[in-house]
């Protein structure tokens, strides 16, 4: 009996080996190839997929050690070798996935259980190249590029410390996707990296294309249209998000990393704001701060005010007003979506076409369907100037998914206060508070440290003080290691004549 | 009935401050000025200061019932009078809560539709109103402090506008100090009594505070503020109207906006008004939230359900007003209400908890 049923197993191993080999011998990039060892006379087949493997190790440095050493039995092979990734191996499941991955199978005839399986993976990577969504006119200007490989190196380049642990994962039934949980050790907090694994291991997906689908399935509420982990494409951010106590994210395919946690501040504050003289990031901060509100706002008011509150507007300015409306045929509610739709339409045909023609079109369709509409008297020529300041003030957003948030919570607003006016933005503007009140990220509240307030967190969220001020980490994050560096260690500031 | 609270639904002690002056600053400070000084003239200000050390009174004891059982009102009804009683008190809480909801709500849509919109369909408003209030209490407690927080941080700039006010200002209209007796401070006093009311609000939410000792310095610097804003205002609304002309407006504090006049905003009452649901928010979010967590206590109801359903009702009542008459007559019994509520029945309760803890006290011992 017990012999019958290790015979099945064994059939059943042979006919699982039977239906890989089958299925590869359909694709015609599947190779196995014999060779005699010249020495021993042993003849020894290789099997490989073709276009997953580097020819170059395979001719130079594998294919002629195995021709000119002697070996007789498998094991001495890995001996002869000159490669780090040799192994001998029986398990079937790991050389179908190392065999899929770009690694060589060698069988030695006569020998059929045991396999030895060595990697000559082909890795074609494009140069490291600017940072494009992120793009600062200082600092470093190498960006993310699709090879976790790589991507780590560029991290690990900046962070020489033993402390800096990278987990790695599968996920995607189908694609086997390879994600690497990075963090220093002894700053993060156990509990976020501990969700962030969590979370991973729980995706249930085919196929895994890049880390934005990581971002939806992991963040908190999935149904925000507010990022609740970042991602960035510059390894100098990413490296400097993990020494405040944070978590990234990298994934096989993917030229962006993911930062978790986050606040919806840190959404609004771009990586060269640390590269500039604190006055100037805190003055460009508060530019920012105003661009958005400006964009979020400008049109839902001038369409309250306009059909509602024309009394608020003083008589001056009024005038004016009424001057560029008079011969509009349309209620303002129906001029501010048409005008917001074209430049929606422009963004998003900008978007999708070659990088010189976007430009064109942008050009041209902002100049001429503008100047056409006021012209043609279907828009006024007041609410031309505020669209378009919106819409570049909304391009001032350094994280690209914030900018398009931005883009949405527009439209609710809008229709608010063609409903009930001026009080319809501020319900508007309520409910987006209590999402937001709502929201967290790895379950830290979003909104910090406006609310719940702190008040060292607060140095670098609408400003950035000085790197002296800064030297608690963010509190939000819980790093074990709170401080950055001891205040007292600071020379003391001289006196007058000292 | 000592229900745990996970140390991540807890807020930190100084948000009281925040959460008792968001409470208490509502629909109230926008028309007080004229009820305290057809009592107590232009010496209203001194009623002002009496009727604050009376709220410091309270808040007091409240705060010393609370801390004396560790608990909200549903434990320090169960220490004093034993289970069923306290669940038939709990249900008078939560109609007193609810009372307070419609009262500050139809108010508000009021001084709307006097103001901005005379054609807003009080229904219509509430609804949405009310589901923005439900998306915030099923957010949790700390959600609703959040909104306490804004609601206090953001609207500050509006103090400032008042300032705008001062160039039209005649502070010897205050003159001369002390031409009223006691009884008319006293009755001035009395009518301050609906502008204050709120700060019981931590008889409800004290299980929720990490560190009750030091959440009393924030409480008592919450009424504080409040305090000082009613001053601000009525100080600056006597010098500004003459005083037949004040008691010709019921809402003095808007109508001070009138006169406000920037290079591209007139009419500041707009915004002002419109930036107000922002300040009530936290007015109807703090009593749904507690009535629904009392609901939950009494009758054994998952508190998602409670809450709904109680805005359900209250907005039904919300919709049955129409007329001003009948919001007055409404609003003063709310008023009314609120006064037995915080300077009777409070003291009653507290001197009911001596008398418990002296007699349980001594009952083990004896």
């Amino acid at each position: 009996m017990k012999k019958l049923f290790w015979r099945r197993k064994k059939k059943n191993n042979d006919n699982r080996d039977k239906r890989l080999e089958d299925l590869l011998q359909k694709s015609k990039d599947f190779r196995s190839v014999s060779y005699k060892n010249p020495k021993t006379q042993i003849s020894f087949t290789l099997s490989f997929i073709e276009t997953l493997v580097d020819e170059k190790i395979l001719h130079e440095s594998a294919l002629p050690k195995l021709l000119e050493e002697k070996f007789h039995r498998i094991e001495e092979v890995k001996d002869i070798l000159p490669l780090s990734e040799v192994e001998i191996t029986n398990d079937k499941d790991q050389i179908e996935q190392k065999l899929l991955n770009g690694s060589v199978l060698l069988t030695i005839d006569g020998d059929k259980e045991t396999y030895c399986i060595f990697s000559a993976q082909k890795e074609i990577v494009r140069n490291v190249t600017l940072p494009e969504v992120e793009f600062s006119v200082l600092g470093p200007k190498e960006a993310f590029v699709e090879s976790l490989k790589h991507n780590l190196n560029l991290i690990r380049r900046r962070l020489p410390m033993k402390e800096l642990i990278t987990e790695k994962l599968t996920v995607g039934n189908l694609s086997q996707t390879c994600v690497a949980i990075l963090y220093i050790e002894g700053i993060v907090d156990m509990e976020n990296v501990n969700t962030v694994r969590q979370r991973i291991k729980e995706i249930e997906f085919d196929e895994i294309s890049d880390n934005s689908y990581i971002l939806q399935m992991i963040s908190d509420n999935s149904h925000s249209l507010f990022p609740q982990l970042l991602d960035s494409e510059r390894p100098d951010r990413v490296a400097a998000t993990l020494t405040e106590g944070k978590v990234a994210i990298l994934v096989d395919g993917s030229p962006h990393a993911l930062i978790a946690p986050t606040t919806l501040v840190e959404c609004f504050s771009s990586f060269e704001d640390y590269l500039l003289n604190w006055t100037m990031a805190s003055f460009i901060r508060l530019i920012r701060l105003f661009a958005i509100s400006f964009s979020v706002l400008a049109t839902p008011l001038y369409v309250a005010t306009i059909s509602y509150h024309y009394e608020l507007i003083p008589e001056d300015l009024l005038g004016t007003l009424v001057a560029s409306r008079g011969a509009i045929p349309f209620p303002p509610i129906l001029e501010a979506l048409f005008l917001e739709l074209t430049i929606e339409l422009l963004r998003e045909a900008g978007a999708r076409l070659p990088t010189k023609v976007g430009q064109t079109i942008g050009i041209v369709g902002g100049i001429v369907i503008g100047t056409a509409s006021v012209e043609a008297g279907l828009t006024s020529n007041v609410l031309l100037i505020i669209i378009a300041l919106a819409a570049l003030a909304s391009f001032t957003t350094p994280v690209y998914r914030i900018g398009n948030t931005i883009r949405l919570i527009r439209f609710p607003i809008l229709i608010f206060a063609e409903l009930w006016g001026l009080l319809g933005i501020f319900i508007c503007l309520c409910f987006l508070m209590a999402h937001l009140l709502r929201l967290t990220s790895l379950g830290r509240p979003y909104l910090e440290p406006l609310y719940p307030p702190r008040q060292y967190d607060l140095r670098d969220s609408i400003l950035r003080l000085p790197f002296t001020a800064l030297y608690r980490r963010p509190q939000y994050l819980r790093p074990k290691r709170p401080m950055r560096f001891n205040e007292r260690d600071l020379k003391k500031k001289k006196d007058i004549d000292e | 009935m000592k229900i745990h609270i996970p140390e991540n639904k807890k807020i930190s002690p100084f948000l009281v401050l925040f959460l008792i002056h968001a409470n208490q600053i509502g629909v109230g400070v926008l028309g007080f000025q004229r009820p305290i000084s057809k009592e107590a003239g232009y010496d209203g200000w001194i009623s002002i200061l009496i009727i604050a050390v009376a709220i410091h009174i309270i808040m007091w004891l409240i705060l010393k019932m609370c801390s004396t059982v560790d608990g909200d009102i549903m434990s320090v009804h169960e220490f004093v009078f034993g289970k069923w009683i306290s669940k038939i008190l709990g249900i008078f809480v939560i109609l007193y809560l609810c009372l307070t909801i419609v009262a500050i709500l139809r108010s508000y849509i009021e001084i709307i539709q006097v103001w901005m919109f005379p054609s807003l369909q009080t229904f219509w408003f509430s609804l949405v109103f009310f589901i923005l209030i439900l998306y915030l209490v099923t957010g949790g407690f700390r959600v609703i402090t959040g909104a306490a927080f804004f609601s206090v941080i953001i609207p500050v700039y509006i103090l400032f506008i008042f300032l705008l006010v001062l160039p039209y200002a005649d502070f010897t209209n205050l003159l001369p100090i002390f031409d009223h007796s006691f009884t008319d401070l006293l009755k001035g006093a009395y009518t301050m009594t609906y502008a204050f009311a709120g700060f019981e609000a931590i008889l409800f939410f004290y299980p929720f505070i990490k560190e009750p000792i030091k959440a009393k310095k924030w409480a008592h610097m919450g009424l504080l503020l409040t305090v000082a804003i009613h001053l601000y205002l009525a100080l600056i609304a006597f010098a500004y109207f003459p005083r037949e002309q004040l008691q010709k407006n019921i809402w003095p504090t808007i109508t001070m906006w009138k006169i406000v006049q920037m290079p591209f905003v007139e009419r500041f009452e707009y915004i002002g008004i419109a930036n107000w649901c922002l300040i009530i928010l936290p007015n109807i979010c703090i009593p749904l939230w507690a009535s629904g967590r009392i609901a939950k206590q009494i009758f054994g109801i998952r508190q998602k359900t409670s809450v709904a359903v109680l805005a359900l009702f209250c907005l039904a009542a919300v919709s049955l007003f129409s007329t001003r008459t009948s919001i007055q007559k409404y609003v003063s019994f709310a008023g009314t209400a609120g006064f037995y509520f915080n300077f009777v029945y409070v003291p009653i309760l507290f001197i009911a908890v001596l008398i418990a803890r002296r007699v349980k006290k001594n009952g083990p011992s004896s």
